[in-house]
């Protein structure tokens, strides 16, 4: 269950660090810091129910990202709250926390650790992970030699088979193949059936349709529209359209 | 032993890290990890070369009294200089995964250490070359001194790291303050050597304690008790004023990283 109310936040806006001059001068403006801020966020609540799959759409820039990051906790909200229950997966980089030099099987292994395991349950994944990538000999690669869509396919991997209660996934699934698109749909649908809360950012609205239930549509860090998936595509889709 | 699961899956996650930063360091390598062993053997030849031909003070057996010194200061430096990086090197890592990030310091640290103990046979072969003998004061002293020195590290580390993630400035001077601790601690000189008026301000060097107990321990095969309380002093000041300054830090990281 994710439930979050009233979520701000804001970053820095500095084009660039202050030169020495200026930063010896007004040094407690700087270090006060609350000049020049950009809101990235502005007010959004949301409240997905286990076993429900939220979509997020919008522009770039819109928010979406932010929101992942803030109920991922990597990020802290500047105000509101925000409480998830159970652990937390995200899929939300092509190769975060990849090593380019180690192997696809290594690489396994620590990924699958940094995700909450202990380095025998994901060993004892290790086959399922390898087949489900579909990535043959090149498992045993370093994944410097990886394509990207080649990357996704060990992320996802790894990712549903780690048993996730909320998944938070980013676009990355875009850069699959057509076989494997369907394949990770599906495993995806299966997961969601089976009571993974999941967070959903994409700019395919087909793919928005298709996994999730209920969809937001973000614009400059606010709650545009809201509601039933295909609905809030299709409004997106038409006022885009008008641009 | 029964390791509930969290603590299970912590140190896997701690030994994954400290191994991926050994191994990666020689991964395309031909010699591999025996490079760490390597190193300090070379290390000990060029210093030996070095303070027992060309460069000797009035002190005896002088190769053996700057190695006893320099392979903990190795330690000690590489760490202290790499945790600049440790944050903003990593910045996919701890911004799209959520994982304790102290744990990169900590496996920077361990694996320096690794490389620190690879350094002890260069240490006790020199020690019977030159016609002594380790005694049983090394069993205590060195895992006492790894101890203290290991507080004093990671103390600085926090520090330093997330430091260096709200002032970039310091990654480029870091190098420049750790040599002029290197050469304001008494490592490949003598205290004595030093000018009277100028000694007491090694003295209020900490590092200065802490290199003075190794080589107490390594050269004169001694337990400088003094010196290793004052080191341990000043390791959990360090360590207390990293763990308070990360920790407040931290809620800001991700907009700086």
């Amino acid at each position: 269950m994710i439930k979050a109310e009233n979520l701000w936040k804001s970053y820095p806006m500095k084009q660039d660090r202050p030169g020495l001059k200026e930063f010896v001068i007004n040094a407690p403006k700087f270090l006060k810091d609350n000049n020049n801020r950009f809101w990235a966020l502005r007010g959004v609540s949301l409240l997905v129910s286990k076993g429900e799959s939220l979509g997020v759409i919008g522009r770039n820039g819109a928010g979406k990202s932010t929101i992942l990051s803030l109920l991922l906790g990597v990020a802290q909200p500047t105000k509101g709250s925000i409480e998830v229950s159970g652990k937390r997966t995200p899929l939300l980089e092509l190769g975060a926390g990849f090593h380019p030099d180690l192997t696809g099987k290594e690489n396994i292994v620590i990924n699958g650790v940094l995700l909450g395991h202990t380095e025998k349950e994901i060993r004892a994944h290790m086959d399922d992970i390898t087949a489900f990538s579909e990535l043959g000999d090149f498992i045993n690669m370093p994944i410097r030699t990886y394509s990207s869509g080649m990357m996704m396919r060990l992320a996802f991997s790894i990712a549903i088979h780690t048993s996730p209660e909320v998944l938070l996934i980013d676009e990355i699934l875009a850069v699959g193949d057509e076989s494997f698109q369907k394949k990770s749909g599906k495993a995806l649908q299966d997961l969601i059936r089976g009571g993974v809360t999941t967070v959903y950012v994409s700019h395919s609205m087909e793919a928005i349709r298709k996994t999730c239930n209920r969809a937001i549509w973000l614009e400059q860090g606010e709650i545009r529209a809201e509601g039933e998936s295909g609905l809030v595509a299709e409004e997106y889709l038409k006022a885009q359209r008008q641009v | 032993m029964q390791m509930n699961k969290k603590t299970r899956q912590q140190l896997d996650l701690l030994k994954l890290l400290v191994k991926k930063e050994i191994t990666l360091r020689y991964k395309r390598t031909y010699l591999g990890f025996l490079w760490s062993l390597l190193n300090p053997i070379l290390t000990g030849i060029v210093l030996f070369i070095a303070f027992n031909i060309f460069m000797r003070f009035e002190v005896e057996n002088f190769a053996l009294f700057v190695m006893a010194a320099i392979f903990p200061w190795t330690w000690f430096s590489a760490s202290v200089t790499m945790s600049a990086n440790t944050l903003t090197g990593n910045v996919s890592l701890i911004k799209k995964v959520i994982f304790p990030k102290h744990f990169l310091l900590l496996a920077t640290i361990i694996a320096q250490l690794v490389n620190f103990i690879f350094s002890l046979p260069v240490l006790i072969a020199l020690v019977y070359y030159y016609g002594s003998s380790p005694s049983l004061n090394w069993l205590i002293g060195i895992p006492v001194l790894v101890i203290v020195q290991f507080v004093v590290i990671y103390g600085l580390s926090l520090l330093i790291s997330i430091a260096n993630a709200f002032f970039r400035d310091l990654e480029h001077i870091i190098n420049v303050l750790v040599s002029l601790l290197f050469w304001m601690t008494p490592i490949v000189y003598p205290l004595e050597a030093v000018p009277e008026e100028y000694r007491s301000l090694l003295v209020m060097n900490p590092v200065t304690y802490l290199m003075q107990a190794w080589r107490d321990l390594f050269f004169n095969n001694m337990l400088n008790w003094h010196n290793i309380f004052v080191s341990a002093i000043t390791a959990v000041a360090i360590l207390l004023a990293g763990l308070l300054i990360f920790k407040k830090l931290n809620r800001k990281l991700d907009e700086v990283l």
